[in-house]
């Protein structure tokens, strides 16, 4: 058996990565340009404030994901011997935790707000010689800033699914709060105009809940990615079809009489040890193994590094109700 | 989600009706129009001076006189210290604070500062006929006892006098707001001291007079703020 393998992605899903990879540096230079822009319009209204300090925090799940990129594909040694699969599920759990982080700040920002009963001001801004309401200002910002993040949120979502890449995922959930709280910050300001001083950090608060229900969801499935929870698909609604399928298959196979299979995500990949229990008088043991290696690997592009090994019985002993 | 919708959509609703836009969270535009404008002073000569008798003068009453001719409406002036006004002009116990406020007073977490009107810079100026090398290390200088600019001329090296008052006729170069300048006679030298962007102070949230406000005095010119507060100074 070849150990410390190489991974490489298939060709069609080597393009997707290498597309994933570009988006990922368009939302970071998005990103940079967001926060000179606000920067600039900020003034000293605290309505806007979230969404500067979310747009920031919006660089980490991107960098997270480049940085996993630069480690995921390095060769096992001696040092790592499983290879650097793990630096995606780390990226996603940075990805993740920025997200939870920034819908709690949002939510206890608004609370504090509508709590203080603090009034945004919002006056006058002179531009090009021309004079006006600082709040149309803030809102052509907002609305500028909304487009490009609805356009990579909705892309990176695609490839994540046909990638399997959580990290993306991640990311893909931060550009949906990017967007909503932006929205939320454009019917705040047209609120302050109305004279409704309330409607900032009441929109604020309910679109900090969602993005906070979302880094909460996320978390927990890059919390669990890293106990080598089963494999789980990558919005982490619920487990992932292939293992059951790669069991099936095996037990299919005309020599063996019984198998067993356990399967952990490491980023991309699937790893893990197939338990084999050949039917009595099987001959040429080792060529079937080698076969059954290939056939795992061949079965998805997702299965790598499987240890199989041959065994006279399968005992499991569950003596209660965990799953 | 559907509210939110709403309150966009009524918001936008009011602006095509045609109402003053933006509004105040309360009622301060409605209130002063027609009506009392109530200001809170706090002294900082040429730009507020509060007489003994409680009559206020300087450059910015006369700005808030101006104002509140151009609403119809009375004055009533509240002297005081800021730390005094600010609280009440949070509570709207106050429309307007005004007394030389600079852009980058600690204040933005209670009031509302108006976008910065005017910008006024402090130099080193000379009497005609004296010449001074554009650095001032060594060189004495007359300075306003007690101000920051004690701190600035003594960071460039100069050699501080500290005046109780600064008249002009030190026969000596000595720091002055730009607007003494003609005044005195003096000439400035290359650099400034500071600049100070100027502000008024208005409550929070209360945006269609902030805008007011605002618009009023985006109106000024430099040589106007300079004329008034020349006068300012001027007065006895």
């Amino acid at each position: 058996m070849r150990v410390y393998g190489r991974f490489e992605l298939p060709p069609d899903k080597a393009v997707l990565h290498r597309k994933a990879v570009r988006l990922e540096w368009w939302t970071i230079a998005f990103f940079a340009a967001g926060v000179a822009l606000l920067a600039v319009t900020l003034g000293q209204s605290q309505a806007m404030k979230a969404a500067w300090i979310e747009d920031m925090l919006g660089v980490v799940p991107p960098a997270a994901f480049l940085v996993a990129d630069r480690y995921r594909n390095r060769r096992p040694n001696d040092r790592y011997p499983y290879g650097y699969h793990r630096s995606v599920s780390i990226a996603f759990l940075a990805g993740s935790v920025t997200v939870l982080g920034l819908g709690g700040y949002v939510v206890t920002d608004s609370l504090l707000r509508l709590i203080t009963r603090e009034r945004p001001p919002i006056g006058l801004v002179e531009v090009f010689g021309y004079r006006f309401w600082l709040g149309w200002l803030m809102i052509a910002v907002m609305l500028a800033t909304m487009v490009p993040a609805i356009l990579l949120g909705r892309a990176k979502v695609r490839l994540a699914r046909q990638l399997h890449d959580k990290v993306l995922f991640a990311d893909a959930e931060m550009n949906r709060a990017d967007w909503l709280t932006a929205g939320a910050a454009v019917l705040g300001v047209l609120g302050i105009g109305a004279g409704l001083w309330w409607t900032d950090a009441v929109a604020a608060l309910v679109i900090g809940g969602d993005i906070m229900r979302d880094g909460i969801r996320t978390t927990r499935s890059a919390v669990a990615d890293l106990m080598d929870e089963r494999p789980s698909v990558v919005d982490g609604s619920g487990p992932h079809r292939l293992p059951d399928e790669l069991l099936a298959a095996v037990r299919d196979q005309e020599w063996v009489a019984d198998a067993w299979l356990r399967l952990r995500e490491e980023g991309h990949v699937f790893i893990g040890e197939l338990l084999v229990v050949p039917r009595p008088d099987t001959d040429r043991l080792l060529d079937r193994l080698a076969t059954l290696e290939k056939f795992a690997r061949d079965f998805n592009w997702k299965v790598h590094d499987l240890v199989i090994a041959p065994v006279d019985r399968i005992e499991v002993d569950r003596d209660d109700d965990a799953r | 989600m559907r509210w939110l919708v709403a309150a966009g959509a009524a918001a936008l609703l009011s602006f095509a009706g045609g109402c003053t836009w933006p509004q105040d969270a309360g009622t301060t535009l409605d209130d002063v129009r027609g009506g009392v404008l109530r200001v809170g002073v706090s002294e900082d000569p040429p730009w507020t001076h509060v007489a003994d008798d409680g009559t206020p003068t300087g450059a910015e009453v006369r700005l808030a006189q101006r104002l509140a001719q151009r609403l119809g409406a009375r004055i009533q002036w509240c002297p005081g210290s800021e730390s005094a006004l600010m609280p009440a002009l949070k509570d709207r116990v106050l429309d307007l604070v005004v007394g030389g406020l600079d852009a980058a007073a600690p204040w933005t977490a209670e009031v509302s500062l108006t976008r910065p009107y005017v910008t006024m810079r402090t130099v080193v100026a000379v009497p005609p006929g004296t010449t001074v090398p554009d650095d001032l290390s060594g060189v004495r200088v007359g300075v306003r006892a007690g101000t920051a600019e004690v701190a600035a001329l003594a960071r460039e090296g100069a050699q501080v006098v500290a005046l109780p008052e600064v008249t002009g006729r030190e026969r000596m170069p000595v720091v002055v707001g730009e607007w003494r300048l003609q005044e005195l006679g003096l000439t400035p030298l290359a650099h400034d001291l500071s600049r100070h962007d100027h502000v008024w102070a208005v409550p929070p949230g209360e945006n269609a007079w902030q805008v007011e406000v605002e618009r009023f005095l985006l109106e000024l010119s430099h040589p106007e703020v300079t004329r008034l507060l020349a006068e300012a100074e001027a007065a006895p």
